[in-house]
């Protein structure tokens, strides 16, 4: 529906406040894509807004939270390290090199390499059992996330082309791709990221995780709908993180990712406390 | 205790270079520019999620992934011309509704779900010109002074995600009266606030 510039002056309330029908903020949206009248009405209404989040009494939100926004940043980070042009504007850093690993098959040890201190840290008995939850392409994000969160530990800047980054690591940027930060439940202080893709995978990297002992594994599962399944599991070491990748995540309207700890990996539903989780709405 | 010391208004600009060159911090991956923005901002961030979503829990996961989409998407900002402080809280705000609308059955969400906050709540705020003039309990004089159903058609828009049918549907009033009662609050406001009368007032009438 095109519209006219006069009508753009009518709708300009509804519209800075996003209380229109679709279709009205549709036509807005479209008709100043090709308008060259600034609709200077629209700044000058729109620029009431703050005021009105003003109006509130500031709350102080659980000091988990604060964990939680860095500790999903640093994950997206791990996934998407940001490019040398903009990096390049960052002051008073230190440098060093971090070995890269191969491009094209990268093994889950080749992250090992990277510093010791490898995300999903499996024994040769369990190796083989576990290749089924984390295909290749979670290895490569396990070790893009070890060597960003550990550089971020350090202070030390990730070299672009030097890391991850130079190998087949995923974009999570794409059209369609959505996300959910996890927040740590109960006393835990784990939080993560939940990605998913138009492709139907699904990426979970969470940090801050308490090491597992014994038969003990980190379960990640996803309820769509009312269904409940297991997305993937993994061991923690010292370092506290851990990533899994789920192929064919069920469609549905929201998806609740949750991250238990459980007793072994045999269990078929969550049972343990939940450490992190958060939803995607997709 | 003496009186409080005059406002700065150089202080008040320096801060929002600052906040700008924080913006750049966070643009280049530094997780040292997204906490200042964080120590700054949240309080005022989850008050807002709170106030619109009414659930703690879906709260917290609104401020956390709004902080996650100021820092994927602050290289955009640096293109944008109003304050961090007010970006911040529109996506809060956009994210907090998009949150609530989607818990209703049955109604159509806009297309926009992506990081991108949308164009109606990204539009240059007035937010440094008047930073430090206005607190909050005069802001609260300012629409408490707004005749009772302007302030509601405002705050049911802005808090509540409503549109202006549902406004009309609920309040039982003609949908061009709530039109015309929105319209006059934030002109109102704006002439509170700001002590300006501009385009709007004159176009109003017309």
């Amino acid at each position: 529906m095109t519209i006219r510039c006069d009508r753009v002056r009518e709708l300009a309330p509804g519209f800075v406040l996003g209380a229109l029908d679709a279709a009205d903020m549709a036509a807005v949206h479209q008709h100043l894509i090709g308008c060259r009248d600034p609709h200077p009405e629209l700044r000058e209404l729109g620029g009431v807004l703050p005021y009105l989040a003003t109006s509130l009494e500031p709350v102080e939100p659980p000091a988990r939270l604060r964990a939680a926004v860095i500790a999903a940043a640093q994950a997206d980070l791990a996934a998407h390290p940001r490019s040398a042009e903009v990096a390049g504007s960052r002051v008073a850093t230190i440098r060093r090199t971090i070995p890269a690993p191969e491009s094209g098959a990268v093994e889950a040890e080749a992250a090992e390499q990277v510093n010791g201190a490898m995300v999903v840290s499996l024994t040769s008995a369990r190796r083989s059992r576990r290749r089924r939850a984390l295909a290749w392409t979670t290895r490569v994000a396990a070790a893009a996330a070890v060597v960003a969160v550990v550089a971020y530990g350090f202070g030390v800047i990730h070299e672009p082309g030097a890391g991850p980054s130079a190998g087949p690591s995923f974009d999570y940027k794409g059209q369609g791709t959505v996300y959910a930060g996890l927040t740590p439940q109960a006393s835990s202080h784990a939080a993560g990221l939940a990605v998913l893709k138009p492709s139907g995978h699904l990426y979970v990297y969470v940090n801050g995780l308490a090491p597992t002992t014994g038969d003990q594994v980190y379960m990640v599962w996803v309820t769509a709908a009312k269904d409940t399944i297991l997305a993937g599991y993994f061991t923690v070491n010292a370092q506290g993180d851990g990533s899994i990748q789920m192929d064919n995540v069920p469609r549905a309207a929201s998806l609740w990712v949750q991250v238990c700890i459980e007793p072994n990996e045999h269990v078929t539903q969550p049972t343990g406390p939940t450490v992190a989780s958060g939803t995607i709405f997709t | 205790m003496g009186a409080p010391p005059p406002l700065d208004v150089n202080q008040e600009v320096a801060a929002e270079e600052s906040e700008a060159e924080l913006m750049r911090q966070v643009a280049a991956g530094e997780i040292g520019g997204l906490e200042t923005l964080y120590d700054r901002h949240h309080a005022m961030a989850y008050a807002l999620a709170l106030r619109i979503t009414t659930e703690p829990g879906l709260a917290e996961d609104v401020v956390q992934d709004s902080f996650l989409g100021l820092w994927r998407n602050a290289g955009r900002y640096a293109e944008a011309k109003g304050s961090v402080r007010g970006w911040l809280l529109a996506i809060v705000r956009h994210r907090a509704i998009d949150t609530i609308r989607r818990q209703k059955k049955g109604v159509t969400l806009d297309d926009d779900t992506s990081d991108i906050v949308p164009a109606a709540l990204t539009l240059p705020d007035i937010w440094p010109e008047v930073a430090g003039r206005l607190d909050a309990e005069e802001i609260r004089v300012a629409l408490e002074g707004l005749p009772s159903a302007q302030r509601e058609a405002i705050e049911f828009a802005y808090f509540d995600g409503l549109t202006q049918r549902e406004i009309a549907t609920r309040t039982g009033a003609p949908l061009g009266t709530v039109k015309s009662r929105m319209r006059l609050g934030l002109v109102a406001l704006r002439r509170e606030l700001l002590g300006v009368t501009d385009v709007i007032d004159a176009r109003r009438s017309t």
